[in-house]
């Protein structure tokens, strides 16, 4: 773990199960099978740039940085 | 001198793909273009055309609403809505119930359950048109896997995929200049309240009451079967809640990924050095896949429907206002993409393309599957080291699809390549 760890939170509300996260960060990410949605696994602590990558790529933008300002601009979908 | 206006009403603008020039002074103009009102077409529409605009209209359905009015660019009568209506239609919270539903099956790790399902179909098709050696691509090989992946995982029986393929094309059609006649089918509802105004929708409700039916009898380990039980706040979904979902099921994952599958033929023909990169390198197959789907964009567009005061990309909306995503032309924003119209493997992964939508609710439920299937394509003609000589593609009559219905091609093998036997067909 480094300095430039950050920790992140999914939305479930937003979530559509898409998957992507756990895709890039099956440590963090997993999709619960009962709640349909994704779940963080432990402190949900992650390199700054892999959270940024998973935002990113996150289709329904429910995942943010816990602390972070609410928005992340996304460049894409 | 100001280029002559393309009409993005008529399907003939799209009769040899898209239309890229147009799109391109309007992605440059300031605001969004502005289809006007016409008295045989009804109110006009605007056309959002820039990737960023499109991820912002996609991810905010509170203003950028697919319930209130239609997500084809025509106007419909209430009623028609809400008897049509499947989860793409709906908003949250609504829609996300209906999702939770199915998408567990859709998951990128999921999907990998179906790999060596989708390797046999891909063999089985390429072993065929290998043996003809010449053909048809669309009918022999982009049609029949992707309808045999979706009808494998809603319950349908081998013996009904033809029947499926055939609805579903002409639905299609109901986008088109020439319709199905209304009593096609035997179908005796009003065109109005049916999908695509097409009666294959009607004949294709049918199918789903009849598989329903069966299911209920004896349940089988698919898609439908759990449709069927599942339960949402007590309830369960009723017969034209069950059809009008596997309606769109089998829409949705036939058609866009025969699409992409046929517009991969014809890459693999005009690109031949990225084909052959990847052919090499087998860990860009996923970004070759991404950009086969990108650069074919096998659904145009999709519409929302506003419901605030708000400004997009420079122009103010009002309530009622329709804005047309035209994700063909937002994958081809030179903001986001270098050199748009060149063919590269290899584009960042982000941003990332709009052709499985701008994300958000509706972003698509298959992406993982069809990413899935054209890259079994892709990496089995590598391994048989397949050469394509392609013919005059005829493109599908739609300004909704960007379809392919024929394509002639010829197939042999590279002879550098040693000749591996054929998997035997199973
Ligand atoms: C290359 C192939 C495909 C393309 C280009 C494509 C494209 C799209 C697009 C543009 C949307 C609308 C996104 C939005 O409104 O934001 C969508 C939605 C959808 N797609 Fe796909 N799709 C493909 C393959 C598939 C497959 C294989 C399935 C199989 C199940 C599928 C199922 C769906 C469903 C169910 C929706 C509606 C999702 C919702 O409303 O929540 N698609 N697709
Ligand atoms: S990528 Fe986003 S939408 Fe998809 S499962 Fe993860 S959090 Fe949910």
């Amino acid at each position: 773990m480094s300095a430039d760890d950050v920790a992140v939170r999914v939305d479930t509300e937003v979530c559509i199960a898409g998957g992507q996260c756990e895709l890039l960060a099956p440590d963090i990410f997993e999709i619960d099978d009962d709640e349909v949605v994704a779940v963080v696994r432990g402190d949900g602590r992650l390199p700054r740039n892999v959270a940024l990558e998973v935002i990113d790529r996150c289709p329904s933008g429910a995942i943010s940085i816990v602390g972070g300002s609410d928005h992340i601009p996304a460049s894409g979908p | 001198m100001s280029p002559v206006e393309v009409d993005l009403r008529d399907a003939r603008t799209f009769d040899r793909g898209i239309p890229h020039e147009a799109f391109a002074r309007m992605r440059a103009a300031s605001g969004l273009h502005r289809t006007p009102d016409d008295l045989r077409h009804g109110r006009g529409f605007w056309s959002v055309t820039r990737l960023a605009d499109v991820v912002e209209v996609s991810r905010d359905p509170g203003t950028y609403s697919s319930e209130v009015g239609h997500i084809q660019m025509y106007d419909i009568d209430e009623d028609c809505l809400s008897a049509r209506a499947s989860m793409i239609d709906l908003d949250p919270p609504v829609h996300t119930r209906l999702r939770r539903l199915v998408s567990s099956a859709f998951t990128p790790r999921h999907v990998q359950g179906y790999r060596s399902a989708i390797r046999r179909r891909v063999r089985r098709q390429l072993d065929r048109i290998e043996v003809a050696g010449d053909g048809d691509w669309v009918t022999e090989v982009a049609a029949p896997i992707p309808i045999g992946v979706i009808c494998d995982l809603m319950g349908v029986p081998e013996q009904d995929h033809d029947h499926l393929v055939e609805l579903s094309d002409h639905l299609v059609a109901g986008t088109s200049s020439e319709p199905l006649p209304p009593d096609a089918y035997g179908n005796t509802t009003e065109l109005r309240l049916l999908p695509f105004n097409s009666p294959a929708a009607s004949a294709m409700s049918a199918y789903a009451d009849r598989l329903a039916g069966r299911l209920r009898d004896e349940p089988g380990d698919d898609l439908s079967t759990q449709l069927l039980h599942a339960e949402i706040d007590g309830e369960r979904l009723s017969p034209a809640e069950f059809a009008n979902f596997f309606r769109l099921m089998i829409f949705a994952g036939n058609e866009t990924t025969r699409s992409a599958m046929a517009h991969l033929a014809l890459h693999h023909a005009a690109f031949p050095a990225a084909f052959g990169r990847v052919a090499g390198d087998r860990t860009l197959l996923g970004g070759l896949a991404e950009e086969i789907v990108r650069y074919s964009s096998p659904i145009l567009y999709f519409r929302r429907t506003v419901t605030r005061h708000v400004e997009l990309g420079g122009t103010p909306l009002a309530p009622g206002d329709k804005v047309v995503m035209w994700y063909a032309a937002a994958n081809f924003d030179e903001r986001a993409f270098d050199a748009p119209l060149e063919f590269r493997p290899d584009r960042p992964t982000t941003p990332t393309h709009s052709a499985f939508g701008g994300g958000g609710a509706h972003f698509c439920l298959g992406a993982s599957l069809a990413r899935l299937e054209l890259v079994e394509l892709l990496d089995e003609m590598f391994d048989r080291g397949l050469r394509l000589t392609v013919g005059e593609p005829s493109y599908v009559d739609s300004n909704f699809v960007n379809g392919i219905e024929h394509l002639p091609v010829r197939v042999d093998r590279d002879r550098r390549r040693p000749t591996t036997t054929n998997e035997s067909t199973r």
